[in-house]
Formats: C-alpha cells, structure tokens, sequence
C-alpha cells in the first residue's frame, strides 16, 4: 500500500534494544516532522519530578546554600507516578502542598573523624512513590557533599513536577540520538573528503539496518525519509518506554489542545456572524 | 692532487676498506650504526629542578640572602655609634639577626602567628630584628644580647617564616595553601609583591653611540658607598672623560696624566697598544694636553681641581685644587675601582681600556655594545631592594640615636646613669614603620643614592591561581613606558630559555613587563675573593705588574672579574677549561659565570647577583654527560638535581656563558662543537604561557593575548579560597582540569587549582547571534552547571574609638512590629550584624553601626554617657542581585580597634554577555542561550555546551585549537588525558588513528543533526571538547542605565560613571552630528534641559547677573530678564568675575 506519502498503514514503532536506562527503536512510516518533535518533545516536555525549592536550616558544610541546592536539583527522582502530581501553576493551594509536591528531608551530621559522603540515598521522601533514583541495592547514591568532623546539613526540599524547557533537571532523558538514511540515499548531507568518501567516514550502526544502496541507481529526488533511528539514554527518573509513550501523550495533548483552540476559534468566528445578522 | 682524490673516493666506497665485516656485526641484537637510544624522560630533570627552586625561589633566595648575609654586612659597615660629646663612650653592634614572625604584644599567650591570620586581621607578618650589642655605661662596658631594634616583614616560604618546610597535613592546620609559592609579603593585611626589577648591569663598560653619532664608552660604578656613572665621550675627534662631579669634559690625556700616567708614551702604549691605526686616531689628543700645556700629574690635578664641583656642604678650610681633583678622581669617578694609598695603576688601565674600547669603535674593528642583549642587564629582587632600605633606615635609626645620646651626655648632671640600651627600646619605631610604608605604598625613597621609584610593589593578584604565579615571575623594566622605542621592547634571541617569548602585556608596556622562562634562576652575590685567588693560580699575570705593550699583544686576553681588571692571560681556551673544571667539580659556586669575548679579547667572570641563568646538560666529546642511568636513578628518586650538579652532569650557565656556548636543543642535534643539550625545549616559556596546548602551532600573539587572558580567568584560587576573606574573590562552582594537559600545567599544579571547564565544541554558525566572535551557549549546559560561578565580595568596616572617649555602636534592629521596622532590617541579627547565610537584597543594611554625633569636642564633665547623641551610618548592600552573607568576622587590628568584615557571596550563572575564552587568545561574549532541543545534535545524541563561529579561525590561524580540540575528543574516547606540551605533546596522526578506532572521522567532523527541523546539516561540523574559561567581566558588574539621578554638586550637571549611578555623557562627537544633522532642539534638551539647567535673572542694561528680579548693579529692577543656562556657565561666569573679569550678557531678542 505505498505511496509517495508512505503506507497508508500509519506510522509503526519497533523497538530494538531495551534496557534499564536505554531504549533504541526505528520509528517508521512517518513524516520527518513528526519524528522531530517526538525528539524534542522527549527531551524537552515530558514531565519529571525535581526538586525545586531548598529550604535550608543548617547548613556547617564547606559548600554554599546555593550550591547544595543546585545539586540537589539534579538528584533524578523516581517520577513514573509523575501524573498524580499536579503543576504548582494549576494546583489551589498558595505555595505548595501535597497535590502539587513531594518533600524530602535530609539531616546529616558527621560525628566521627573522618570524611562522610552525604548521598541521595539519605533524602528521605513524604511520599514513597517519589523516591530518589537507586539503580540496584548497592548503588551508594549520587554524592551531595563530603562532610568532616561537626560538619552538619540539615534541610527540607520540594520537589514539584516540571518540564526541562524550566530547567534541564526535569528532563527524563541525557540525550536522544536520532537519525535517518545512514547511507545518505537522499543526499541531505555532503561528505566533506579528502581522496575516498567510503574510506574516510565510517558508516553509523544504524546501516546495518538497511539495504546499502546500488551505486548505480538513480538518484530519486521524490524520496521522503520514513524510517528514524531512535536511541535514548534516560537519567533514571522514568522509565525508557514511558519517556517514548509520555512524549506521545504529551505530543498527543498540545495537539488536541490546538483542536479545542480551533474548535473555539471556529464557534466565536460563527457567534460573531450569526450576531451581526448575515 | 691527483692521487690525493683517489684516496678520497676509495674512502667513499666502504665496500672496498676491509671492515665490512665489523660493521655488519651485531652487539646485543644492535647493529653497529643504529642510532643510539635517546635518554627517555630527560624532562623530569625539570620537576626535580622546581622541586629544589620551586617558582618563586628567585625572590626566596634573594630575601634569605638579605637576611642571613646582606643585613650582617650592613652592621658591620655601620658598626659603631661614638657620641661628640663624651669620647669614651661608643655603641657597638656585635651581630645581627631576625628572629621568628610573632605578635607585636608581649603578653599574648601564644606568640608566632600565621600568615593567614595577619591577612584576616590586617597585620603585617613580621618579625623582630635582634642585634647583640656592647656599649658603655659610666665606666664598665657592657654587653647585651638580643635587643630588637624594629621589625621586619617576612617573606612567606623564606627561611624565617613558620611554613617553611611543612608538610601538606600541617600546612592545611595553618589553613595554608600548598601549592601557594610564597614569596610575598602579608602588611597591613594586604598580600604585597616586590616585582623583580630590570636594569643595566652595574661596573660593566658599555660602548654605544651617543645622540650625536659619536661613540661613546660609558660605566655606572656601583659600590656600597656610592653609585655614580663615568662616561668616555668623542667630541671633535677628541676624546674626554665626562663626569657628573666635573662640571667640564677633560680631555683623556690630561686624566690619564692626573692619575699618574704621566709620560706621553706611556699613556699611548696602555691605550694602543703597538696598534698603528689606532695610535694615529689617538695621537691629537696628546697634541690636545700639550697646547695645554699640561705635561705633569700636579698641573693634570690643578687642571681637573679648577672644574670640579665642590660639595659646599662640607665647610671647612678650602684646599688645593689639586687635592680637591684627586680626591674626586680616587673615590668619585669609576667608584667601583678602589684606590689605595692614591696607587692609580689599576684604575688608569681601567679607564685606557675603555679608551681603548671606544676607539675601536671609532675605528669599526668592534662593534659597539648592544644595551638591550640581556646579558647585559641585571635583576633586581626583593632583597636587594631591602637592603638598600634596611642600609638607610638603619644609619637614620643610628644618626638619630646619635642625636639622642649627645643630648642626654650633653646634660652635666643625670639623675641617673646613661644606659644606650633604654635609648634603643624606646626609640620607636622607625625601622618598623620604614619598612611598612615602603611595601605598602611601593614608594623608595633613598636620598643617599637619589632614589625615588615608585610602583614597587604591587597587590598580588589573587583572581586565580594563574594571576598570583604569574605576578611573582614577572619582571619590570626601569624604562619610561611613555618612550616610543622599540628596540627594549623587541624580543631579544638572548631571551632564549630565560626570559618567557610569549608572556607580555598588550598596550603600553608592552615588551617592557616581561616574565621568567620555567627553568630559570637568578643569582645573589657571590664573594669575589676565592674567585680572584683562583685566577691567579690557574696562571693569570697580575695586571698591575703590566705595561700597555704586554696588555694588547696578538695573543693577550684579559681576563675580568664582574667588570673589573685582574690580569691577562696567554692561554685563554686552557684557562676557561680549566676554570670550568673547577667549578663542575664544585671549588668555586656554580653560579659563577667564565666566558671569552673574542671580539675585545677579554674572558669574563661574573660572580655578581641578579644575573639569568639556567641549568644545561653538560656534552662532552658529542656526548650528553647525564645518561638513561641518570635518570632512572632520578626517576627512583636515588639522585636529586643538587647530585646532578654536583656530578657535574648538569651546570648553570648565564646568558653571556650561553651565548659562547654551543647547545644542541635536542640529542641527535649534537655535532662535535656542541657544549650543552637543552633540558627540554619547553622551558624557554614561562609558567603562564605554559598552559596553552600547542602553542607552537598558534600564531604568536594569540600566544600573547592568552597569557594576558588566563589571568583573568575564573576558576580554583587556593586550597584556603572558602577560609580567604578578600575584598573580590571569583570562584568557580565546578572547575575542571583541561582534557589537553601540557607538562607545564602537571608542574605547577594548574591541574589541582584549574580555571574552566571542557565545553564541547561545535564550530559551526547558528542563528547569527553568534557574528564578531559571540558564542552560543545551550540553555541546558547552564542549568547543570556550566560556566556558573560564585562572587565573594567583602565589606568591611571598623568600630572606632575616639580621642574624646566617645566610640561607635553597632545597634539591634528595631522590634519587627514597630513602626520604624522596614525589609531592609531583614538580615540583622541582635547583635546588629547580618549573621551569616542571610540573603541581602539591594538596600538591605549588614552592618547596622551608629557614629557619635561629635567627635572632636571634649565631653563636659559630668555628662554621662546617655548625652552622647549617635547617628546612625549604616552600611547597605548595593548591587542589584541578591547576595548571601557568607561570613562575618569580628577581630581586632593591632591597634585595637575593632574590625567588621562581612563576606557577601553571589552566586551567577552565564548570562547574555559574559565573557568566554578558549586558551588559544580566542575570545567571545554569549550572543545567545539556546534551548537544547533546538541545538545541533551528533549522531550519538550530544549536544554542545557552546557553538563557535568558524569565522574566527582563519584571520586568526590558532591551529594550536583544532589540534586541542582532536586530542581532546580522542582523549575522551580513550579514556584519558592528552598532552598538547610545546614542541611535543599527542601528535595528530595519532589522535586520528584513536578516533577512527571509535568509529569517528579522522578529522574530528562529525555529522550533525538540526535541532530545529531534524534534517541534517548539509555540511559535516568539527565537533569536540575544548577548554574554556569564563573571564572576569560579566555583563552584571557593567550594566548600567539612568534616567534620573545624582549631580555632582558644584556643576549640578550629572555624576559620571556606573559606581556614582551616572549619566551617560553625549561627547564631542555626538554633539558634532546632531549639528550636522541640525537637530537643534534635541541638542539643546540633551545639553542643557536634561543637564543643568538653570534659571538666571538678567539685567538688559548692565549685562550682569542679578537675584529675584533685582539687579545689584543698576539698583533696579526695570530691565530684568529671566533665561535659562546651563549651570556650568553661571558658574564659569562667577568664577571669572572672582577673577576680576566683568562677563556682560547682551540680550538679543529678550521677551
């Protein structure tokens, strides 16, 4: 069923690697843009938990206030249940509360005479849904600062949901590779040579994918792409799969948010008609 | 002939010698003509050299020097005090000492304190100068042990000071930084260098042409006593002897003949020689005396006697002119020759040699003398300085000592007996604060010598690890900066290994200010006598037993010691061997300097101080002497570089033995005339120019701007940065050591105390913000920390106390419910001081303090302390981003007055504007902070921290970059550091060869994908990780606008400069094109209206300036008018009138 457009089939997803923390799947049968803005949306606009506000009440250790508040920031949290959680923007209360955050408390103080490693793990969490990210029992945690001899730091943080465009510490993934046509069939790229294209740039993983092209052929200036290679890298907060399908979701409600906007713009525009009495 | 070249070509066949087979036989699996191995890890001679030098041990040296030998010199030449009053009486100082840094207040229950806690209190580090004396009281001498007479500022890491030789863990107790050099002074506080000076060698001949074109022979004589400067000059064809001391130029014979060379002969033989050429230039000035009519040393003397200035201050009978002359010329012209028992021989040979000098000259059978050559230049350090203080403050101290001491002898009957020693505990403090004020303000002035020099010393530059090294290894010419001369600003080949190519500022002092080379050292002085008896048992001929025609013969070289004559000798290349021999094996210190000029025929010895000199490997017969053994042992720590010295493996040479030297840089360089091998290349840069990777593939001023731009540059200052409380500290959130290391950087620890970070690189145009050089920074590098630092700026005040018994108060808020309470009051604590951790937004008060309403009057008797009336001065914090209070110190100062410091720490991110810079001089500002999705991304999914416009590449031509970024990027996928050292470093092919093991091109492009549209880039982006700094001049510390604000108050036109919320001024050049444009009203509202607008009343009849419609002059106010000028002008007007002239307004067209 091709045509010039792609099959009529709608776009499919097949996925090819999945682990832990990575995903890698060919996104086929469908528009660059598309594809794109599933990239975009993955880094940029699926929502995560983080914290965001520090409130600090002792604080003896070398770093500043700021500081550990930054690195506290980063700490990925566990955000799989992120849909509970409602934006602060949309939530009733005046600055926070339950609905729209999850508080985590730290009190470390060190006693003994040698250097103690203050890490995520000793973030306690209000809400045990919303933990920090721990890949397996013997992860020690991300380091938040090194404490000495009476050193103490004692703080409440809360954590709220958000999307990276705020701040990168929302994002769910490190990076999104992305690619399509490794052979350049399409010619949407020039190799840059010094004597031998074949020699000098080494062909992506991603060829293997597909047929090498007949040297022969004739170039087909009608060619759309419409298999990308997807991979991605999460930082631990949600899992790979539910960073693609929240993406989707995310991707699905802006578009139907532009429907509702439409559909209000059309039924104001046929209000005014019928008011001015065409 | 024939036969000869027969040979020759038999010889070039070596298939027909007969020894083919030795060389065909092989040793150990070596073939005969194999190269030999090179010595691996030579370079490690270098940290050995720094460990035993370190950076800075030309300034520790120096002040050990002065302390240990310099200052015990000075007492013995002023030894003794005697009274004109009492002829028994004498003080005599018997020795000299510096004890320990310690507190100024005896009772203090620990006494040494640290440096660190003289920067937070503002103290000066010092310590108390002990001299053992013997004096008379009444009729018994006695003798005393350790008084002190005053204190002296220590340099830190000298002999005297409490860190010298702690370990890291003890250093960290005295909250010490172990990478800190030292070799600066801590007064009043303030961290204090004395910057080491540049000046030409003193007692040393320099031949050159004067103004005229005229030769000219000329010596700056320098002793103890006096410095004075004798010049041979060419005038008419004659030659003069030209001194300050006589007021007229003398002709040379009439000198030589005042100082005993009395027979024309003679004279012309110590000058010529049995030279014709130069007999016949030389014979009219012997003409010259005898028209004259001078033929005797007594007529010379009356000649020179009636011309010389006689120093009026010394009254007393007048005496002979010819004693007057002799006086002069046996102590004041050519100083540095000592005269004893009026035997002029030596300095009359002194002054025919440079005679001589400058007829050949004249004559073009020797060059003149280059003045810029380093060799002939000398170092002035920290030491030298000193002791030329310590010299004039210590006879001011004894003068007036002196002065005190006839007062009370004066006195016929003492209530009790005279001891000197209560005389010298309470005579103040005049060596102290001597000391204090010239490091602190940088200001010598010694009026023995005429010395008024200032800018000295300057503030150590802690804005990072990089500007603090830098400023000790740095170097200041004594030339003006206003001259326009290139040749002591060029670069001299002399500077080779000594002197840093690289490191110069741009600008006006430029090529004046230069730094040390890496592997450098400079002398102190070292004792003549051993030297001079050396000499003359390795077969040198006294120069007082020779007459001219045995000083010039064809195969003479006289031999010189730091510029004076000792003798000749007939075999000068045995002499110098044999001289050298001694000195490897270590009889004489190896920092005395032999070298042949075989253009004058002199060999020169130089035991002086401030003279350049590096170590060399020793080559002997094509051979380096130090082997892999060596360095191996050197590596297993079995030798030191003190072993290898005394091995005579490695030696010093200065510049002037260097340049007769003939050094290969690199073993297979050696040829059978070589002397030396270089240590390692690298060295001929200094500390900061060593931290950019590949310079030698730069174009050389990039080489110059970075040197200047890693000063600037935000990053680690010391391991104590958090416990330093500075007035501007710039510290960097997460620095990061440079994936392209150099050995420099291991060697001076840049990569313990770095200053940026290794952004990832795209070199590709995006969104034209990023035109002239701007960058594009990704949105999402920055909120993970890139490039984001924190600012700690202190605010510090005291808590006075004043002669009247009143003093200041520091005051609680007001009760947060009271009226008087406002948000500014929000960080204050009880105690009145915003305690730490407080945010301070703009206007918030830190320092709530109060200062008594009157502080001069007495307070009457009986008022209480309730009458004081206060008002209050509180300190408000200005800048408009919120700051936290860091910390808050409480102390007093050694005056006793409290000290408030508050450190307000700020914590900044990039932002539009700020300054960035790679280490290759290429710097930018951020055009524009990208979205990361909106970024360029690799096919692995990176994105880069920064985009960097390719168009700074070729007009710039930093290769050095391109390569850091290829190393750089195969260092992170092989998992380690490269290292971009000059000369050497990771090479290219080898980097290509890890990148396409990973799967990379060669070349370090990579394909990139728009952010934007997913499409790919058309063109393939050279994509990577380069070092960046972030540097000092942030957008938020510039920005600055106003509409309303301050006026100055005498002009009332608008203050200028951000710091007093200024205007901004419509110059000249503005006005010209509103002119030109006609915009007249727009002129008139921006010069005047929105200025200084002023209303005046004018008289229309007088012209003169009236007050509310009344004219003082006319006594009417019929004719008033009222206008508007500028304020400016009615006060231009005033102030002429106060000078008696009359300005008359006319009025035109008044309404």
């Amino acid at each position: 069923m091709e045509n010039a457009y792609g099959t009529l089939s709608g776009p499919n997803i097949t996925i090819r690697e999945l682990q832990k923390d990575k995903i890698s799947f060919i996104l086929s049968d469908t528009d660059l843009s598309v594809a794109n803005s599933l990239r975009r949306v993955m880094i940029a606009e699926v929502p995560t938990i983080a914290i965001d506000m520090v409130e600090i009440e002792t604080n003896t250790t070398v770093l500043a206030d700021e500081f550990i508040a930054h690195r506290l920031g980063m700490i990925p949290i566990e955000s799989t249940d992120v849909e509970r959680i409602k934006y602060t923007r949309d939530c009733t209360c005046s600055q926070y509360c339950s609905e729209c955050s999850v508080e985590l408390t730290l009190h470390v103080k060190c006693t003994d005479d040698r250097t103690r490693d203050v890490t995520s793990r000793e973030l306690i969490s209000s809400n045990p849904q919303f933990q920090p990210v721990l890949t397996d029992k013997n992860d020690s945690g991300i380091l938040i600062v090194k404490l000495r001899k009476g050193h103490e730091l004692s703080i409440k943080c809360i954590a709220k949901k958000g999307v990276a465009k705020e701040h990168a510490k929302w994002s769910p993934v490190s990076g999104v590779a992305f690619e399509y046509d490794p052979y350049n069939k399409l010619r949407h790229t020039h190799y840059w040579i010094e004597e031998d294209e074949k020699k000098e740039w080494p062909l992506s993983k991603n060829a293997a994918l597909e047929a090498p092209p007949d040297p022969n052929a004739p170039f087909d200036y009608n060619a759309k792409p419409d298999r990308f290679y997807f991979s991605s890298e999460t930082v631990g907060s949600l899992q790979p799969e539910e960073v693609v399908s929240m993406a989707m979701k995310t991707l699905l409600d802006k578009l139907a948010y532009v429907q509702m906007q439409l559909k209000e713009e059309v039924d104001m525009k046929k209000q005014d008609h019928t008011s001015w009495g065409y | 002939m024939v036969s000869a070249t027969k040979d020759l070509k038999q010889g070039d066949h070596p298939a027909k010698d007969g020894f083919e087979p030795l060389l065909n036989e092989t040793f150990a699996g070596k073939h005969l003509t194999d190269p030999i191995p090179e010595i691996k890890d030579k370079w490690k001679l270098l940290p050995a050299f720094l460990k035993v030098k370190g950076l800075v041990k030309q300034h520790i040296d120096s002040f050990n020097y002065f302390v240990n030998i310099d200052l015990k010199k000075i007492v013995k030449a002023n030894q003794r005090v005697t009274s004109d009053v009492d002829p028994h009486f004498f003080l005599k100082y018997c020795d000299i000492y510096v004890g320990i840094p310690e507190r100024t207040d005896a009772d203090a229950a620990n006494q040494p304190y640290t440096p660190h806690e003289c920067r937070l209190r503002d103290l000066t580090y010092s310590a108390n100068i002990y001299v053992d004396i013997e004096y008379v009281r009444g009729r018994t001498i006695v003798r005393r042990k350790k008084v002190a007479i005053g204190r002296l500022p220590i340099m830190l890491r000298s002999q005297q000071c409490i860190l010298t030789g702690k370990s890291e863990a003890e250093l960290a107790k005295l909250t010490e930084c172990p990478l800190d050099p030292g070799g600066y002074f801590v007064v009043k506080g303030v961290e204090k260098v004395i910057l080491v000076q540049e000046q030409l060698s003193k007692n040393r001949i320099i031949v050159e042409m004067d103004k005229k074109n005229n030769v000219m022979a000329s010596v700056q004589s320098s002793t103890h006593e006096r410095k004075s400067k004798t010049a041979i000059i060419v005038k008419h064809d004659r030659i003069y002897l030209k001194h300050n001391s006589i007021s007229e130029d003398v002709p040379i014979v009439v000198a030589m003949k005042a100082m005993g060379v009395q027979s024309d002969k003679e004279i012309a033989q110590l000058i010529c020689g049995n030279d014709h050429d130069l007999l016949d230039l030389f014979s009219i000035n012997i003409e010259e005396a005898s028209k004259l009519k001078i033929y005797t040393q007594k007529q010379a003397l009356d000649f020179i006697g009636s011309k010389v200035k006689v120093n009026r201050k010394i009254s007393g009978p007048r005496r002979p002119w010819a004693d007057e002359a002799l006086e002069v010329l046996a102590t004041v012209v050519l100083a540095h020759i000592p005269v004893e028992n009026l035997n002029f021989r030596e300095k009359s040979i002194y002054a025919a040699m440079m005679v001589r000098r400058v007829l050949q000259a004249v004559n073009h059978q020797v060059e003149v003398d280059d003045r810029d050559y380093v060799g002939n230049k000398r170092l002035e350090l920290a030491g030298q300085l000193l002791s030329l203080l310590f010299e004039d403050l210590f006879k001011k101290f004894n003068s007036d000592l002196k002065l005190n001491i006839d007062k009370v002898l004066k006195k016929v009957n003492r209530t009790q007996e005279f001891d000197v020693h209560n005389q010298i505990i309470l005579h103040g403090d005049h060596i102290t604060s001597g000391f204090i004020r010239a490091i602190s303000t940088g200001n010598w002035v010694l009026k023995r010598f005429k010395m008024d020099r200032a800018g000295i010393t300057h503030v150590l530059s802690r804005l990072s690890y990089i500007s603090a090294l830098g400023m000790m290894t740095r170097i200041a010419s004594q030339f003006e900066k206003t001259r326009k001369v290139s040749g002591p600003r060029a670069l001299q080949p002399s500077q080779w290994g000594m002197l840093c190519t690289s490191d110069t500022p741009e600008g006006e002092a430029c090529g004046l200010v230069k730094n040390l080379a890496l592997m450098t050292h400079i002398t102190t002085d070292n004792e003549e006598s051993p030297i001079r008896n050396l000499v003359f048992v390795l077969g040198v001929e006294d120069v007082n037993m020779l007459t001219g025609a045995e000083l010039y013969q064809p195969n003479v070289f006289v031999v010189f010691l730091n510029g004076s004559i000792l003798g000749i000798t007939r075999r000068a290349e045995k002499f110098v061997h044999d001289f050298r021999r001694m000195r490897r094996a270590g009889r004489v210190s190896e920092f005395v300097s032999i070298f042949i000029n075989d253009h004058q025929r002199t060999i020169n010895l130089s035991s002086d101080g401030g003279r350049i000199c590096r170590p060399l490997i020793i080559v002997e017969n094509r051979k380096p002497r130090v082997t892999q053994q060596h360095i191996n042992d050197l590596i297993a720590e079995k030798l030191t570089f003190e072993d290898f010295l005394k091995k005579g493996l490695v030696e010093y040479l200065d510049v002037n033995e260097e340049s007769d030297s003939n050094i290969a840089t690199y073993e297979p360089d050696i040829i059978p005339e070589s002397t030396h091998l270089e240590i390692e290349p690298f060295t001929i840069l200094g500390a900061v120019a060593g931290l950019i990777p590949y310079p030698h593939h730069n174009q050389s001023p990039r080489n110059t701007y970075q040197c200047a731009m890693g000063k600037q540059a935000i990053g680690a200052i010391a391991y104590n940065q958090l416990n330093r409380i500075d007035t501007l500290l710039y510290l960097m959130v997460y620095p990061q050591q440079p994936m392209v290391k150099t050995k420099t950087i291991e060697l001076i620890g840049y990569d313990k105390l770095p200053a940026g970070q290794n952004a990832t690189v795209a070199v590709m145009s995006y969104s034209g913000y990023d035109i002239e050089d701007a960058l594009v920074l990704n949105k999402s590098g920055l909120d993970r920390g890139f490039g984001r630092c924190q600012v700690m700026r202190k605010y510090a005040t005291m808590v006075k106390q004043y002669p009247n018994g009143t003093h200041d108060r520091l005051v609680d808020p007001p009760q947060p419910d009271s009226e008087l309470w406002n948000s500014t009051y929000a960080a204050l604590d009880a105690d009145g001081i915003a305690s730490p951790a407080e945010p301070l937004e703009s206007g918030s008060i830190y320092i709530n303090k109060q200062v008594p309403s009157n502080t001069n009057a007495e307070l009457g008797v009986g008022s209480g302390v309730q009458n004081i009336t206060y008002k209050g001065a509180p300190m408000r914090y200005k800048s408009p981003q919120t700051g936290y209070v860091d910390k808050v110190l409480l102390t007093t100062t050694e005056s006793d007055q409290t000290l408030i410091k508050v450190l307000v720490r700020q914590t900044r991110r990039p932002e539009l504007g700020d300054k960035f810079s790679s280490r290759h001089g290429q710097k930018g500002v951020c055009g524009i902070i990208v979205q990361q999705e909106d970024m360029p991304f690799t096919d692995l999914g990176v994105t880069p921290d920064i985009i960097m416009n390719p168009h700074g590449f070729p007009s710039r031509m930093t290769v050095g970059k391109m390569i850091e970024l290829l190393a750089g990027k195969a260092g992170v996928l092989a998992g380690k550091l490269q290292y971009g050292t000059a000369f050497g470093g990771s090479k290219v092919a080898d980097m290509s060869q890890i990148l396409i093991e990973n799967g990379f091109s060669y070349s370090g492009k990579d394909y990139v994908t728009s952010g934007i549209t997913g499409e790919p880039l058309s063109a393939y982006i050279f994509f990577g990780p380069i070092y960046y700094q972030k540097l000092k001049h942030m957008v938020m510390d510039k920005m600055h606008a106003r509409a309303r604000g301050p006026r100055a108050t005498l002009t009332r036109q608008p203050t200028e400069g951000r710091s007093r919320d200024g205007g901004l001024r419509l110059g000249e050049m503005e006005r010209d094109c509103l002119i030109g444009y006609g915009a007249s009203m727009l002129l008139l509202e921006r010069l005047m209206i929105s200025s200084d607008a002023f209303e005046i009343h004018v008289c229309e009849e007088c012209g003169l300036i009236g007050y509310a419609g009344w004219c003082q002059f006319c006594k009417s106010s019929k004719k008033m008018k009222s206008m508007q000028i500028p304020y400016a002008a009615k006060l231009l007007f005033q102030e002429l009138m106060s000078m008696n002239i009359c300005t008359r307004l006319m009025l035109d067209d008044a309404l």
